[in-house]
């Protein structure tokens, strides 16, 4: 009992348990369910996507801290969750060395250069996932068929929709994932599943997911007055991969409450105005990458007054 | 319409709320520093060698929101020393106790028969606030003798865990409350004594609900049970609905708040003319063998009441004076418990371990939690910067200086990062910031 044996530290004393590392593996836990349907769906091919971006974004990120002397973070498990957000929103079109150089992209350029976890102003997924459909439109662009289905046509949903007389998946098959797109895209069910864990574990709150994916159902039932097409929507693409998973990340999306519900606004209309007016079927990436880079002024424009302030 | 303020739910640790308050045996000697309010340091009035008897005035008040300093035990002045154990430095009497326990003949019980008596009644009693502000007493009642003070908020919330004192004194010093609010009923002619008391002490609001069933102007209020509950700002927002403006203060809202063990050592003056010489403590902890409520002479030392409970179950890591959340840590067990120590917490090694912090992922926990709406990142990011100016700006602009040190920002943040006492930091530099401009424009 003498005296240099007592802890002398700053206040609180006590921690709840919330932890960096165990948000990352319960992100890791709610993809899960789209990880196992994408292989399911896609086959093998799925899986090797997969494992190829984790393993090149948690090895890039480790060798990019051993070249730039910083302190050693892969074992903050958030290359994974990057690794396997790029992966799933890969289809099996793209060559496994496309998969590798987007999630170096990822790790390299859009997170470490800005000094990592924390400080990048873009989601690395999406923003590797813009630069790949630009780098590598042919493969990137569009979506593989899932070996379960029987192809009738290579083109996604989103590709069909308005054409006249192209035939649309049954709406059960797209909860299932029963149609072309990204491997980790289609399969509604296994997202749902992963929003609910992600709920539960108090990652993420509902507002982001719930808000965006309402305002492009919304819009869409105000532009075509149809239930059905306003459903196929919000169903198809990557709406509901992004909507959850992308859109709800920490660090490229405003830090209040209410700047997380603008953020959402933002990203539904702008994914309405380029699916239904642009030239690309798909616009949940690009709206994120637009909603993200807005994401500080949001912050800004949402700030709270004080309690007995001003 | 009335806003939702932020709290938390933390663990309630109150394992000693049953524990009815148990004298401890007079220790061999007390030391008292000279700083146990957070004015001015009290100056020594007796000598070395001199004979003290329980109750005697031993320091005299000196300069702003200055307190008494009164013997806690009859007994010889051994020596009057410097003292840093809780942080500041000061002198320290201290006695060596004869096991007496005589009481000084000199004290009178006080009549006083006006505001101007009565508050200095309160000055010479040595109560100050006895929840931990240690700001004294009779400072804060003199507000009304510049504004009307329509309400008087007693505050019985004790949101902190692991503390009991407070809810001990409401059910064992009913009388004690009872006789406090009649005298502020009395001087300060307040309309409304409202007694906030958080649901978890769910026997103290029903005696005092019971007690005070026949006074229409005595108010229990039952609070929620959340982290920081008994915070000025929080606690008169959820009970009166007002709000302390910048720049303001609360007398001039027409409250005061006051604790409700401060009422009662100042009501336990006026009904038995003995000045705060002891007080109640909750003695608890993971390293404690046998948590208690003691009641101890102000002065003792940790050691003293460590004994009282049995001693230490294992290696003590960590010594809190309060609660966890904003207690502060001390690095001697030969500390003395002063005025306002309403409880000592010592955490074994594994608990007053600390994670290590990593980068911040904007995850807006911190944001959410804080009962202000205050944004701890943002000043966490100005601290980084450089430039004093740029770093200044910010700070005023986010306005830290409205930070309470509550903790709910690094209690909740999952990468551990030392949110509060980033607060607290700016808040110091902001202030040294705004006195040398202040001056150098002059």
């Amino acid at each position: 009992m003498t005296v240099n044996e007592l802890i002398m530290s700053a206040g609180p004393h006590i921690h709840s348990d919330a932890d960096g590392r165990r948000i990352m593996l319960d992100v890791i836990l709610a993809l899960l369910p789209a990880s196992i349907a994408a292989v399911v769906l896609f086959g093998l091919q799925a899986l090797w996507i997969i494992l190829t971006c984790v393993l090149c974004a948690v090895v890039s990120e480790f060798l990019f801290n051993l070249i730039a002397r910083r302190k050693q973070t892969v074992g903050d498990l958030s290359a994974v969750v990057t690794g396997l957000l790029l992966a799933l929103n890969l289809s099996t079109n793209v060559p496994l060395w496309q998969c590798a150089v987007g999630a170096v992209f990822a790790i390299v350029l859009v997170k470490c250069a800005f000094g990592g976890m924390g400080h990048n102003f873009a989601n690395p997924a999406i923003t590797a996932r813009v630069f790949m459909l630009m780098a590598f439109t042919s493969t990137v662009a569009g979506g593989a068929i899932p070996a379960a289905v029987d192809a009738v046509s290579s083109a996604t949903p989103l590709d069909l929709i308005g054409v006249e007389g192209a035939e649309l998946p049954s709406l059960m098959d797209m909860l299932l994932g029963l149609r072309g797109g990204a491997i980790g895209e289609t399969c509604i069910l296994a997202l749902l599943l992963g929003f609910v864990y992600l709920l539960v574990r108090r990652v993420i709150h509902w507002q982001t997911p719930v808000i965006f994916v309402g305002t492009v159902f919304v819009c869409y039932l105000i532009a075509t007055g149809s239930v059905s097409v306003a459903l196929y929507e919000v169903l198809a693409g990557g709406l509901v991969l992004g909507a959850v998973f992308m859109a709800t990340d920490y660090t490229t999306t405003p830090i209040t409450a209410e700047g997380r519900m603008l953020f959402a606004l933002g990203c539904g209309l702008i994914t309405f105005v380029i699916r239904r007016f642009g030239s690309y079927p798909e616009g949940v990436s690009y709206s994120i990458l637009c909603m993200n880079i807005l994401a500080p002024w949001l912050e800004k424009w949402t700030r709270r007054k004080p309690l007995g302030g001003v | 319409m009335k806003k939702n303020i932020s709290t938390l739910k933390l663990p309630h640790y109150k394992s000693t709320a049953s524990c009815q308050a148990v004298r401890m045996a007079v220790p061999k000697e007390v030391l008292l520093p000279m700083n146990m309010h957070s004015g001015q340091e009290a100056v020594p009035i007796v000598q070395v060698g001199e004979h003290v008897t329980v109750g005697q005035l031993i320091a005299r008040e000196e300069g702003r929101n200055s307190a008494p300093v009164h013997a806690s035990v009859s007994g010889t002045v051994k020596a009057i020393e410097p003292y840093a154990a809780n942080g500041r430095k000061t002198t320290a009497i201290r006695i060596e106790s004869d096991g007496k326990q005589e009481r000084c003949p000199d004290l009178k019980l006080p009549q006083p028969t006006n505001l101007d008596e009565f508050l200095q009644c309160v000055r010479d009693s040595g109560v100050v606030g006895l929840g931990g502000a240690a700001f004294p007493v009779w400072a804060k009642l003199a507000a009304a003798q510049k504004n009307h003070i329509q309400t008087v908020l007693i505050n019985g919330a004790e949101c902190e865990p692991f503390i009991t004192s407070d809810h001990r004194v409401m059910l064992e010093c009913g009388e004690l409350i009872q006789k406090g609010i009649e005298l502020l009923k009395q001087f300060l002619q307040s309309e409304e004594y409202i007694i906030g008391i958080e649901k978890n002490k769910p026997d103290a609001i029903e005696a005092l609900t019971e007690r005070f069933k026949d006074d229409p102007a005595v108010k229990v209020m039952p609070l929620s049970s959340v982290y920081p509950q008994g915070a000025k700002q929080v606690l008169l927002y959820n009970a009166t609905g007002k709000v302390v403006g910048p720049g303001q203060r609360l007398a001039s809202l027409g409250v005061i708040i006051i604790n409700v063990t401060s009422l009662v050592k100042m009501a336990e003056y006026f009904a038995t003319g003995m000045p705060l010489v002891e007080r109640i403590v909750t003695v608890d902890g993971s390293a404690v063998k046998e948590p208690k409520n003691l009641i101890v002479p102000i002065g003792s030392s940790v050691r003293d009441l460590v004994e009282a409970c049995g001693g230490l179950k294992s290696e003590p890591g960590k010594l809190l004076f309060g609660g966890p959340m904003m207690g502060k840590t001390v690095a001697t067990m030969d500390a003395s418990i002063l005025k306002a120590t309403n409880a000592i917490v010592i955490m074994d090694r594994k608990d007053a371990k600390k994670s290590e912090p990593s980068a911040c992922i904007r995850c807006g926990r911190c944001v959410a939690v804080c009962p202000l709406g205050l944004n701890p990142t943002a000043f966490a990011h100005a601290m980084e910067l450089e430039n004093e100016d740029e770093r200044a700006a910010i700070l005023q602009k986010e306005q830290v200086s409205l930070c309470m040190e509550c903790g709910c920002c690094s209690y909740v943040c999952p990468t551990h990062r030392p949110l509060a006492e980033n607060n607290s930091a700016a808040r110091r530099f902001i202030r040294g910031w705004e006195s040398a401009h202040k001056e150098g424009g002059k």
